[in-house]
């Protein structure tokens, strides 16, 4: 049984607490963590095991984090604000090359994926 | 920003890396500070003041505003040019 949280859909057998840590953006395994133990959701319980008033509470708890789309609009504010303010750093992420000092004469193909002013995620 | 992430850079009991600059000279004079301490931390009493920061070569300009606090003089006056083909004539 498929269950949806935030527009995303989780496989019953999956664990919650690592699923929602692998799809959902802007939050770890830390805070998923978290949500689970203040929800009494035990480490390993799956996605099959919910009912219905723990989705909600799951979607209630969700809802303050800085999550998805929040999260993607934090980090792209952030590095807007170096881009304007001409640092070093900004620099960097417009020419899509490493920020924080690391070879550049073979790959760093992590930066030349993700780095520029308007960040995806 | 992380409040703890500030705090993993240096000891809190050192407090933040500073040099001793003409501040109160340069506001009364209106005058740019020209010097060669990158590594110096932007407080917020540097807010307004204009810097002539050392790159290895010459003194690049740099205005300080609010977004400014808490990095370095230093990350803005790039050290390196960019690199351009020039084409060699005589061979």
């Amino acid at each position: 049984m498929a269950i949806q949280l935030l527009g995303k859909t989780f496989r019953g057998h999956q664990p919650i607490r690592l699923a929602m840590a692998k799809k959902i953006y802007g939050l770890g395994i830390k805070n998923a963590t978290r949500i689970c133990s203040k929800l009494g959701i035990y480490p390993f319980m799956r996605f099959h095991q919910l009912n219905e008033s723990h989705v909600l509470a799951l979607t209630k708890e969700l809802n303050q984090y800085t999550i998805e789309d929040d999260a993607r609009r934090q980090l792209r504010e952030n590095i807007a604000v170096k881009r304007s303010t001409g640092s070093y750093v900004g620099r960097r992420h417009a020419m899509g090359l490493p920020v924080r000092g690391q070879n550049t004469r073979n790959n760093a193909m992590t930066a030349r994926k993700l780095n520029r002013v308007d960040r995806r995620g | 920003m992380k409040p703890s992430l500030h705090l993993l850079k240096r000891s809190v009991w050192k407090g933040p890396y500073v040099v001793p600059l003409p501040l109160k000279e340069a506001r009364e004079k209106n005058m740019p500070i020209k010097t060669m301490a990158r590594s110096c931390m932007i407080l917020p009493s540097f807010v307004g003041l204009r810097f002539q920061v050392h790159n290895g070569k010459t003194y690049v300009p740099v205005e300080i505003t609010e977004d400014m606090i808490g990095t370095k003089l230093g990350e803005y006056a790039p050290t390196r040019k960019r690199f351009t083909y020039k084409y060699t004539a005589n061979r």
